[in-house]
């Protein structure tokens, strides 16, 4: 009670100066020795006052221990944490571990896909063939797979720029800008009129809606460009037939094919579906077909021909003329009196080639109305293309081939080009008809030659806008880039074939700030205040496609069908009307009045690559490191030169030369290819690339750069040039150095007459004795065949694989050192002489032996055996000593010499999560795509049942376009592999080392009277 | 009765032998020696830079692809293992076959034993692709399964092979070195250099019953150390032999590889010894011409081994009758890789023909300059097994070349550092020439006791 007291009367003596707020008695009190306390800040001293006298001090003590700890601590820094978050709300579609499947489209220049997009956790990670797409049927070529890594590449743009460029374009710095800006600019240079668009063909019914729409809007003049080529095809029909179509050739009806320097099995046009067509006749029998292929370079088609002759550049018209010619002189076709004239002139060029004229007719009289002649693509786009195109047409006429091989209706549609629109965009540029420039993805800065007009023109130009996924060299030109989605990130559609509608879902919100060019035409339409016809609220692109189908296309309840369309990913309503004959048309002969015979020089041909074709995914490195089928090197282009003009111009392999064409000047290497004719030497298109990105940029030279512009068009073969040598040389990077098979029983090659009478014709079977009895695979067993009849070499396999398998690129240093990595290579080889030699390819991944020599030298048992046949790599397991390689006959292993995880970024969202990064100093190999089994059979078991045949699918199978590829269970006796396995065809590499491999070939036959190498054709190699 | 050649000249006594030895590891070494060791101590430490590189970057440093899965690490290190075994041959067989002549070479061969297997073992390790993860190989219990390795691959067969070389080499060496060690420890000055003698000479009196222990204990290790000679290269050699590779898949590879490497081991000593009677003078009366003659007719002998073994290979390569076998060798000896495989012929096989001639045998300069050709011919034979039958086998598409990498000569030359500094450390250490094995066979006291007999 006293303190109590004490204290009611302290509170209440109040003084003078005490704090409004107090904490105790003593500081109300203001008591001294409290303000003495509270000026210190700490109770107990933290620094020793006493001299050390008191011990330690705190502040002493807690240094010491933290240097102590830090020195016990040191070298042992912790990881920092990665924090990894589940999806708080999953998304409905996803489960996380479970890929998603989309429907999608890829428009490759002259080739439209249907794929389906592989996606995990909503990011797209593969792409393969849509199987009921009438067109590629489930086959992609390299590039359509390389669509993953052009989404993910590192170089594109991420948000809109604008290029300060002076009067003379050659500054540019580039500034960041809005879209609210950018488009208020573009707009109001569209208003001003004068505006022109300069796009890539637009394949799709509701973008070239919306392109009309936006023509009469700003009333803009459009122009299309597809490529140098385009439009001679159409020009020749409309000579010929009063129409212009592109034809559609059905190789798969054709008996007998012939091509002059049409690639149509590597770079020309739709090849994979081609490949597709060509290969389901290629199982030898009696409904095996016949190719014959007249070029001057050495191409992937021509590698597969039966028969193949090679002519200087531009005479293929001379061989067609002289086909002609030898026809008109046996009457074995119709011709017409006034051709017959014509073709006299070529009686010179008949009897110099008599009997691969006379060859040729023989086999085009036996297969009338069922044969099919082609040709086209860059490396026949000389002076007088035209008119080749034309004596092609003719000649298809004559032997009864228009309506059925050719067919003239349902043919691709749209807007693809003429053959001077940008010489005429040029023009109009010149005359002030065009003052803005809406350019979509045509890169016509690098794709053209130099002293074409438009590459002067553009930079006179007061707007260029250029819709682009980069700064490329166009971009540079222009004022305005606007970054485009990638195809994987936004809707579109496209029509193939007049009828034929193929829808592209996006798999992928856009990675970065783009737009895509018809999101663009929206959108300055729509500030422009015009409606854009099927656009809904929202303004939306997809709401316009959507629309655009509900109203044009799909009939009836439209949400069923669209899902249905968006499910299997097209939707065709001319199928019958294809299939059916159509009625030959009228030629008119007076179209082929005066072709003259082209003379036979020495002339430079440009010829677009199987990988690279035009350039535009030069920066996807799986594609520089994809070798080319033919000459098997990456990472370069170089000039390809016949071994005689090798020999008299004293050129060596690797040499640089100087090549000048019109002043025009490019130094490349020299790659020695047997196979070209000795008058022509050959140069890649697509490298080159100054603003691609940093793998494209300075990887060889621009082709395109030499191509001669003659007033109208661009001319890319018969070139005249000056060749200079000159000392320096460069290695080129060749996956293979050795190209002949050395007499051993690799790749077996019969005659289709050897194997009607004997089907196992070249096979050579070897004994083999072993003392174990072998292991029982009771479950499965899996096996491999590749048809080596069928298997065009186009290597489509080895980048699926490489994308579904998380497959490093090394580059050209290392590439050099033999240090690719590439699971399933593709092997080439050269038979008979180097003038004209027969060319065999033969796919090798892992075999999978039942006694692999890898798993017995294994000192870790890294790589072992399962009980289903499979041989396995344990990663984790391998210590590196490389034994295994070496001990491995078919050298299919692969080892990882650096730390090849370390990848730009985006580009890992691009790997596989189902395949293992393999760490450095690791082996690794094809593995079976053994993820794939375990997912097929967990899918099985899921479901309640057992595996069924073609439930597994490799990623090279279902790549390949040619269906080369069959993969399946051996102990199911029903199984295709199972009869592939029986097939008399059938052998394995190397049998005699006793490996047992599992992966088997068919043996190649050719439908030929004779082979290139008769020696492997009739002994079947060594004994 | 013929006289038998003096093994030790100059008329020594036992004090003399003693003085002699010991006089290497006594006095301070003088400045050509520090100069020497300097420049081995600074390859060594370039070797160490240029595998800490590998280790540290990955195998892809060296010249080595696909094909050629193996290349210089492994050459060098079969060579380095060859080198070895020349010291246990002198130093175990040729004392189970009483070859008195052996005792003063013995001790420094060994060495040379122990150092180039300690070289060799290094490369086998570094050739991993995960250098890290070798323990791997050793059967050791472990907590994955466990986790065993594979019995079949040779590779685990020279792992065992090489460590237990290694160990009984090293012992064998050690346990021969005991009665010298504590005399230098007898003779030791200052108190370091008595204890850390007193340690190594185990406690050693030199007591009757010592010496009887000794004794038996030694020529138990030699009996133990001898067939190690014909089992390590002979499981160096089925690494190779193993294989289903043409120009590797073959049964003659084991006693072909054991005489190349008793050729190599050989002309190895000779080129240490050359030095060592150079730079030591008076060891040239313990290390006497006879001696290297002796070692030079062991190199004539060998080299005429390989020589039979490379004409075998070839006659077995057509006789088989398989392409692929028969294309490896026409390839080794014509193929773009023919420069070392007739620099292997040549050093091999024609060059040490000379040692014919007694005087060629007897001349120090020409065995000096053979010795290295041996050498560098065993690099070679070894290259071209490895290599040239790599680079082309089965499948033609997959043939390739193998380059030489600044990495791969570093690797070459370095390993020749460590080696010299663990050797020229060991001159200045320990008794180079062994005094108790010495001494017996000198003649004090023998020759009275020989004249009385008759």
């Amino acid at each position: 009670m006293q303190t109590r007291k004490d204290t009611d009367t302290t509170l209440n003596q109040e003084k003078a100066g005490s704090p409004k707020y107090w904490q105790s008695l003593e500081q109300w009190r203001q008591d001294p020795e409290f303000l003495k306390m509270a000026e210190k800040e700490f109770v107990s001293s933290p620094l020793s006052s006493d001299e050390g006298k008191d011990g330690w001090a705190r502040r002493e003590f807690l240094k010491l221990m933290g240097a102590s700890l830090a020195l016990t601590s040191f070298g042992c820094i912790r990881r920092p944490a990665q924090k990894i978050v589940p999806y708080a709300k999953r998304p409905e579609e996803i489960v996380p571990g479970i890929a998603n499947y989309y429907s999608s489209s890829f428009v490759d220049g002259d080739e439209i896909f249907g794929l389906i997009v592989k996606t995990r956790e909503g990011r797209p990670i593969k792409v393969d063939g849509n199987p009921d797409f009438p067109l590629n049927k489930g086959g992609v070529s390299a590039r359509a797979v390389s669509h993953i890594l052009s989404l993910y590449d590192p170089d594109r743009l991420t948000s809109p720029k604008k290029n300060l460029l002076n009067k003379e374009r050659t500054n540019r710095d580039t500034v960041s800008v809005t879209y609210e800006d950018l488009d208020k600019a573009v707009v109001e240079a569209l208003k001003a009129g004068k505006a022109g668009v300069l796009s890539k063909p637009v394949t799709g019914p509701s973008g070239r809606a919306l392109l009309n729409e936006f023509k009469n809007k700003f009333k803009t003049t459009n122009y299309y460009f597809n490529d140098h080529t385009q439009g001679v095809e159409e020009k020749a029909q409309q000579e010929a037939y009063g129409t212009a179509v592109t034809p559609r050739y059905e190789i798969a009806k054709a008996d007998f094919i012939l091509s002059l320097g049409a690639d149509f099995l590597g770079a020309h046009q739709s090849s994979t579906a081609y490949t597709k067509q060509f290969s389901s006749r290629r199982s030898p029998g009696e409904d095996m077909n016949k190719l014959t292929v007249v070029e001057s370079l050495l191409s992937l088609t021509g590698s597969n021909a039966d028969e193949r002759y090679t002519v200087a550049p531009g005479e293929e018209l001379n061989f067609v003329m002289a086909v002609i010619y030898s026809l008109s002189q046996t009457g074995q076709a119709r011709i017409n009196s006034q051709v017959k004239d014509t073709a006299t002139q070529f009686k010179a060029f008949y009897d110099q080639h008599k009997e691969a004229v006379d060859s040729v007719v023989a086999d085009l009289v036996k297969a009338k109305g069922k044969s099919l002649v082609l040709t086209g693509g860059l490396n026949t786009q000389h002076e007088q293309a035209l008119q080749l195109h034309l004596a092609v047409q003719y000649l298809n006429n004559v032997l009864g081939n228009d309506g059925k091989t050719v067919k003239y209706r349902n043919t691709r549609t749209g807007n693809w080009g003429e053959v001077d629109t940008l010489s005429q965009l040029a023009k109009d540029i010149e005359s002030g008809k065009i003052e803005t420039l809406i350019v979509n993805d045509v890169n016509f800065v690098y794709q053209l030659s130099s002293d074409h007009p438009l590459q002067s023109a553009v930079r006179g130009l007061k707007n260029v806008v250029y819709v682009g996924d980069r700064i490329d060299e166009t971009g540079q030109v222009a004022h305005y880039v606007i970054p485009v989605d990638h195809p994987l990130e936004t809707w579109n559609d496209h029509e193939p074939l007049d009828g034929l509608y193929l829808i592209q879902q996006p798999t992928i919100r856009p990675l970065y700030d783009s737009r895509s060019f018809e999101q663009s035409m929206i959108q300055w339409m729509t500030l422009d205040g015009a409606t854009p016809r099927y656009a809904g609220d929202e303004s939306l692109w997809f709401e316009y496609v959507q629309n655009y189908w509900k109203s044009n296309i799909i009939r009836g309840s439209f949400d069923n069908s669209w899902n249905e369309v968006l499910q299997n990913g097209y939707f065709d309503s001319s199928a019958s009307a294809r299939d059916n004959n159509l009625p030959s048309r009228n030629f008119n002969e007076s179209a082929l009045k005066g072709i003259k015979p082209v003379s036979s020089k020495e002339s430079l041909v440009l010829y677009k690559t199987i990988g690279l074709r035009d350039g535009n995914l030069a920066n996807v490195a799986w594609l520089q490191e994809f070798p080319d089928p033919v000459t098997k090197i990456c990472w370069d282009n170089y000039l390809v030169v016949s071994p005689k003009y090798a020999e008299s111009q004293k050129l060596k392999q690797g040499q640089m030369v100087e090549i000048k064409v019109a002043g025009k000047q490019v130094t490349v290497p020299v790659h020695v290819q047997p196979g070209v004719h000795e008058k022509a030497v050959g140069l890649a298109v697509g490298y080159g690339r100054s603003a691609a990105g940093k793998v494209a940029d300075g990887v060889g030279v621009n082709a395109f750069k030499l191509a001669k512009f003659d007033g109208k068009e661009m001319i890319s073969a018969g070139l005249d040039y000056e060749l200079k040598a000159t000392k320096q040389s460069i290695p080129l990077a060749s996956v293979q150095d050795h190209h002949s098979m050395e007499g051993r029983q690799i790749v077996v090659e019969a005659t289709l007459d050897q194997f009607m009478k004997k089907p196992s014709a070249g096979i050579h079977k070897h004994k083999v004795f072993s003392m174990w009895n072998k292991h029982k695979y009771p479950g499965h067993k899996w096996a491999m065949t590749i048809d080596l009849s069928k298997c065009t070499g186009c290597s489509a396999c080895m980048i699926s694989c490489q994308s579904e398998n998380n497959i490093p690129v090394v580059g050209k240093k290392y590439i050099l050192q033999g240090r690719e990595m590439h699971w399933i290579r593709v092997d080439r080889y050269f038979t008979g002489e180097p003038e004209n030699p027969g060319v065999v390819y033969q796919p090798i991944a892992c075999m999978h032996c039942d006694n692999a020599p890898c798993e017995t030298v294994c000192p870790v048992i890294a790589t072992s055996h399962t009980d289903e046949g499979l041989n396995q790599m344990t990663y984790n397991r391998c210590v590196g000593t490389r034994y295994c390689a070496n001990n491995c006959p078919y050298k299919v292993r692969r080892f990882n010499w650096f730390d090849y995880t370390e990848i730009r970024k985006p580009t890992e969202m691009a790997l596989n999560p189902e395949v293992t990064v393999r760490a450095r100093g690791v082996m690794e190999k094809c593995t079976f795509c053994f993820h794939k089994i375990r997912g097929a059979k967990e899918q099985a078991k899921q479901d309640g049942r057992t595996l069924v045949d073609g439930d597994v699918k490799t990623a090279c199978q279902e790549a390949c376009p040619a269906d080369a590829i069959v993969f399946g269970d051996m102990n199911d006796p029903e199984s295709k592999i199972s009869k592939s396995l029986g097939n008399e065809r059938t052998y394995g590499l190397i049998e005699e080392v006793n490996a047992q491999p599992n992966l088997k070939f068919l043996t190649k036959i050719r439908n030929t009277k004779k082979l290139k190498n008769d020696h492997a054709g009739n002994s079947g190699g060594h004994h | 009765m013929i006289k038998r050649q003096q093994l030790v000249l100059g008329n020594k006594s036992l004090k003399d032998v003693t003085d002699d030895i010991c006089s290497l590891i006594e006095r301070m070494p003088g400045q050509k020696f520090l100069a020497v060791f300097s420049a081995a101590l600074v390859l060594f430490g370039f070797y160490l830079f240029v595998q800490g590189s590998i280790v540290a970057k990955g195998m892809g440093l060296m010249g080595i692809n696909n094909p050629v899965g193996w290349g210089t690490d492994i050459v060098t290190f079969v060579f380095w293992v060859g080198i070895g075994h020349a010291g246990t041959l002198i130093s175990a067989v040729l004392f189970l076959f009483r070859q008195k002549w052996r005792t003063s070479i013995a001790r420094t061969a060994e060495a040379m034993t122990v150092f180039a297997v300690m070289t060799a073992g290094l490369f086998p390790l570094l050739h991993t692709g995960r250098p890290w993860l070798a323990y791997w190989l050793l059967p050791y219990p472990n907590q994955r399964g466990p986790l065993w390795v594979n019995f079949r691959s040779p590779l685990l067969w020279d792992v065992f092979a090489v460590s237990t070389y290694a160990t009984v080499s090293i012992v064998f060496w050690y346990i021969g070195m005991v009665p010298d060690l504590a005399s230098v420890r007898d003779r030791a000055k200052n108190k370091i250099r008595k204890l850390a003698y007193g340690a190594l000479s185990l406690g050693w009196r030199g007591t009757a019953k010592q010496w009887n222990h000794f004794e038996m204990t030694y020529m138990l290790l030699a009996g133990l150390a001898t067939p190690l000679v014909l089992s390590v290269h002979s499981i160096v050699s089925f690494d190779f032999a193993v294989a289903n590779l043409p120009g590797w898949h073959t049964t003659i590879f084991p006693p072909y590889f054991v005489a190349g490497a008793i050729f190599s081991g050989f002309g190895m000593v000779v080129t240490l010894m050359v030095i060592f009677r150079e730079v030591v003078p008076v060891f040239k009366d313990y290390i006497t011409m006879d001696h290297m003659e002796n070692m030079n007719k062991v190199i004539m002998t060998t080299g005429l081994l390989v020589g039979y073994a490379y004409g075998a290979e070839f006659f077995i390569a057509w006789y088989s009758g398989s392409p692929y076998e028969q294309f490896a060798f026409i390839n080794r000896a014509f193929g773009p890789y023919w420069w070392s495989y007739w620099t292997m012929i040549i050093c091999n096989v024609f060059i040490p023909q000379i040692f014919w001639f007694k005087s060629m045998r007897r001349n120090i300069k020409v065995m000096f300059v053979v010795s290295i050709f041996v050498n560098i011919g065993m690099w070679f034979e070894r290259f071209v097994i490895t290599v040239t039958s790599l680079h082309r086998d089965f499948i033609p598409s997959s043939w390739g070349m193998f380059e030489f990498t600044f990495y791969d000569y570093g690797a070459i030359f370095g390993s020749f550092g460590m080696f010299f500094t663990l050797f020229l450390l060991y001159t200045r250490v320990l008794p180079a020439i062994s005094i108790c094995e010495v001494k017996p066979v000198l003649n004090v006291g023998r020759e009275e006791s020989h004249d009385k007999a008759h």
